[in-house]
């Protein structure tokens, strides 16, 4: 039996702007317009159609829904005016929280970042990259510095990019020092965290 | 009354310089304009006040040498009592003829200065026809529906009398069989009533409009103005036009037994009736259902074309079976959702209110199950085969067919054919006609409005909305074409707006559209008429009537000025006062043959006034230019090309003759439906005959350009020009 409702219901009532892919009339502009569109398995535009067909375990282990750059092109095309993106972020949240990772990677990226802005209150180019990496532990986390290492030139020639000197596992360095007043935003962010967490409940 | 003629020559827009005036007004003079006056600017008000001094004087025939006959037309209008012939030296001389050398250039506004004038001279000042008694002044309208309803308010808020025919024993039609109708004002969301009793109380009420209900029509006589109509109670009501509004009957359910397993359990319904269901019973039941879209529409077996208003239908049905129970599941299974405009709206709300729509290809989806239903279906967008079970109902969203019998038409092609093929092909397209008839037409040509291929009696697809082939008769709302309640409103209204016209041209005396306005009819030298009917089997609006010695009785409110009955007769007996076989033929004889060995070649090019020439028009501002040996003569319709032109000009030693006219076929553009298609056979057949006469049939080219199609005009001008040269000179030059 396709198209049974649960799922799509659960998806328009607990899914971060998740009501508005109602109106999706299935035209394509945003699998068209999306940059990743090569990358993922389904476009926004499919995925929408399988919440329809009620096909929980396909979307929420779909690493497209982690794949989302937020480049907004998608949504500022959708002729039906659907924050695409949001969706994609919401699902994205709305699996985890069910205890799924669709894709481990933007996780651990998406940690890092965290932390970074946690514990410093910056984003910083060099730093954000070195933690993701460490995630999988010391050495398979140097291995994969490495690999990036074109990359990492190619930002440095373009300035993008300061080297600076990383002294694992406590990143204390110099240049990366932490804003006035952490203390405050730290505590904006842990309130932040509540109230998502409070709408989500 | 005696003519005075006067000449005009404008010396403004490049004509002074380009042209020896003094030589252009010579040559009309050979052709009886003696008296020329020049102005600078002749359009501006110094000019026009320079010939309206003239006109007030006496004089009454006007040759305006300046620009084309369709540009300054309110400035060059004199009145219908004075003849105005125009001759186009800016755009077909000057400007056309721009890289053509000074000879030649003078020469072809010498032969455009003769043409004219000869026309004029030959021209009489039109006495518009009158009809015997007094002019019938009523609008009957035939259906009481939407469109019914709508067009007798407004020709009633026009100042008519309106005749209302119901055949139903009530006024309302489909909209009085709906629950509710789609949203009609904005933002466009929620379902609203139908209103039908306030607008039937407003057409009861109103004392203008006369309603006869459970009336259908016996038989309808007459013309514009002057229809007699027999009413199936046994009255008789005169009217001067008639709109049919008869709407539309929903596709047969019964020829979708096969595809969409209709008649096997009685929860598969179609639209219509699932809305009797959503009017009379209740729907809070309804746990799951399906819409089938295009359910035996846009499909070959059934009907090729797209209904238009079934998607809304459905997006507006689903909402009724939300409305008693938001918790069912609708499904809407569709090949393309089809909303136009506000229905657009519709959809949305439909999407918002959580209506599931799931997109399958061109294969129907099967249905089965004798209690609750399955529907199994491709879903293209998920590119799987999908289920969906425990259905309570399936609604098959069937589309209109209109209200009124096919007719096809003889096909014009089977008058070239040999005989006995005519006569099969004629019998094929009579076998395909439906043998029923609503307005029962005492018309020689038959009891029915002819129709397009889907049944709908239009005369245009795209220029003239309303109008049927037969004049004074109107269609308006789903009769003419699928259409959704609003619009069949406003449709209406535009029928009965044309309406009233007709009746007021028939007063007058004057055309309807396109050629509005022109006094003059055709005048039959019945003496001469020897009985052949080519004139009543060609005209394309039934026009002509016979008696029963198959002399042709014309209705000269039924015409519509095109002259293809002019070029059907072979006697050529027929003639306007300012349009005749003789005045274009003159114009065609006035043209200066230069003799074999200057190398001169001429063609005459007979141009329809309606797409071809505002072409060369265009074309000509647009900077394009053409060879100098071309003449164009401008023709009402190249159905009223007589051949007996031909004739005349190939004598006369012209090399060539050119037929440019609208598009032909089934997606003909022809204003006059099949003008262009006649000319087309009348000169396949003359091929022969040239043949005979030691002429090559390349000489005669019949061509078709679209109104826009500038490029076409020019490639279609260069390999005539071409054909010219390669067939060499006409060898009757100088005989």
């Amino acid at each position: 039996m396709d198209y049974q409702q649960d799922f799509a219901k659960e998806v328009y009532e607990k899914v971060d702007s998740g009501a508005e892919i109602k109106v999706c009339m299935q035209c394509g502009v945003c699998a068209s317009t999306c940059p990743l569109r090569e990358k993922m398995k389904y476009s926004p535009r499919k995925l929408w159609t399988l919440i329809r067909a009620g096909r929980r375990q396909e979307v929420l282990n779909c690493p497209d829904i982690m794949l989302c750059t937020s480049c907004y092109t998608c949504k500022v095309r959708c002729p039906r005016g659907i924050p695409v993106i949001d969706v994609m972020h919401g699902l994205a949240h709305y699996a985890l929280e069910k205890g799924i990772t669709p894709r481990e990677e933007t996780k651990k990226f998406g940690e890092a970042f965290w932390d970074s802005i946690y514990e410093t209150g910056r984003v910083d180019e060099a730093t954000v990259p070195i933690k993701y990496c460490l995630k999988d532990g010391m050495i398979a986390g140097l291995k994969k510095s490495l690999s990036m290492l074109d990359i990492g030139m190619a930002l440095m020639k373009a300035k993008r990019l300061t080297p600076k000197l990383f002294i694992p596992p406590n990143f204390f360095i110099p240049g990366s020092h932490k804003i006035k007043g952490l203390k405050d935003l730290q505590k904006m962010l842990d309130k932040a965290k509540a109230m998502g967490a409070r709408k989500e409940g | 009354m005696s003519k005075k003629i006067c000449g005009y020559i404008c010396k403004g827009c490049g004509i002074g310089d380009a042209l020896n005036t003094a030589k252009l007004a010579k040559a009309a003079g050979e052709q009886g304009v003696k008296e020329f006056k020049e102005h600078d600017v002749l359009c501006s008000p110094e000019g026009v006040a320079m010939i309206q001094a003239d006109v007030d004087a006496g004089y009454n025939a006007l040759l305006i040498a300046a620009c084309s006959s369709r540009v300054k037309t309110d400035e060059f209008a004199f009145g219908s009592q004075v003849l105005v012939e125009r001759v186009s030296l800016r755009e077909q001389v000057v400007w056309g003829l721009s890289e053509a050398d000074e000879e030649d250039t003078l020469m072809a506004g010498e032969d455009y200065m003769r043409m004219g004038a000869i026309k004029l001279s030959k021209s009489e000042p039109p006495t518009p026809y009158q009809l015997e008694g007094e002019v019938a002044k009523a609008v009957l309208v035939v259906g009481g529906g939407v469109a019914g309803m709508n067009a007798a308010l407004a020709a009633a808020k026009a100042g008519s009398q309106v005749i209302l025919v119901e055949k139903e024993a009530q006024l309302g039609g489909f909209l009085g069989k709906m629950a509710k109708l789609g949203p009609q004002t904005p933002p466009y969301r929620a379902l609203e009533d139908t209103k039908v009793d306030e607008l039937v109380g407003k057409v009861s009420g109103l004392d203008q409009i006369k309603v006869y209900t459970g009336t259908t029509i016996d038989k309808t006589e007459g013309a514009p103005g002057n229809f007699t109509v027999s009413l199936s109670n046994g009255e008789q009501v005169r009217a001067g036009a008639i709109i049919q509004a008869t709407g539309w009957l929903p596709y047969d359910p019964e020829n979708l037994k096969d595809e969409l397993a209709y008649g096997s359990n009685p929860n598969i319904v179609t639209n219509v009736q699932f809305e009797e269901k959503a009017k009379t019973g209740d729907l809070s039941g309804i746990n799951a259902i399906a819409f089938v879209q295009c359910a035996g529409s846009r499909d070959q077996n059934h009907l090729p074309y797209c209904s238009a208003f079934c998607c809304l239908v459905s997006c507006k049905q689903a909402m009724y079976v939300k409305a008693a129970n938001p918790e069912a599941s609708v499904y809407v299974v569709y090949k393309d959702v089809r909303t136009p405009s506000q229905s657009e709206e519709v959809y949305r709300e439909a999407q918002r209110q959580g209506v599931i729509f799931i997109r399958r290809d061109e294969t129907y989806p099967s249905i089965s199950g004798s209690g609750k239903l399955t529907l199994t279906t491709k879903d293209v967008l998920l590119n799987e085969q999908v289920d969906l079970e425990d259905l309570d109902m399936v609604v098959l969203a069937t589309g209109m067919k209109p209200n009124n019998p096919k007719v096809v038409d003889a096909p014009l092609v089977a008058f070239g054919e040999d005989q006995e093929k005519a006569k099969q092909m004629t019998e094929e397209a009579k076998a395909q006609n439906e043998d029923w008839s609503i307005l029962n037409l005492a018309y020689r040509q038959g009891p029915n409005l002819p129709t397009l291929k889907y049944a709908m009696p239009d005369s245009h697809f795209i220029c003239f909305p309303y109008e049927s082939r037969r004049t004074g008769i109107y269609t308006a709302g789903t009769v003419r074409r699928p259409m959704r309640v609003s619009q069949a409103q406003e449709d209406g209204v535009g029928a009965a707006m044309k309406a009233v016209q007709v009746i007021r041209a028939a007063e007058v005396g004057c055309a309807v559209h396109p050629r509005s306005g022109d006094e003059t009819f055709p005048e039959f030298a019945m003496q001469r008429c020897t009985q052949c009917k080519r004139c009543t089997e060609e005209c394309p609006f039934g026009a002509i009537n016979e008696d029963d010695k198959a002399n042709p009785l014309p209705n000269p409110t039924r015409c519509r000025r095109c002259g293809v009955c002019m070029g059907a007769c072979p006697e050529r007996i027929i003639s306007f006062k300012n349009y005749s076989v003789d005045i274009v033929g003159s114009q065609i004889k006035s043209i200066e043959v230069p003799e074999e060995d200057e190398e001169k070649p001429r063609a005459v090019i007979l141009v329809c006034e309606n797409d071809a020439l505002p072409v060369i028009d265009m074309a000509a501002r647009m900077g394009k230019t053409w060879s100098p040996y071309f003449r164009f003569i401008n023709v009402r319709c190249l159905g009223s090309v007589n051949l007996v032109w031909i004739a005349d000009a190939l004598s006369k030693g012209i090399d060539g003759v050119g037929l440019f006219g609208c598009r032909r076929g089934e997606d003909y553009q022809c204003h006059f439906i099949k003008g262009s298609e006649i000319a087309n056979v009348r000169m396949s057949k003359i091929s022969e005959t040239l043949t005979r006469l030691a002429l090559e049939s390349d000489r005669i080219k019949v061509s078709e350009v679209g109104i826009n199609e500038v490029e076409t005009l020019m490639d279609i001008l260069k390999s005539f020009q071409d054909t010219i040269d390669t067939v060499g000179p006409n060898p009757y030059k100088g005989f």
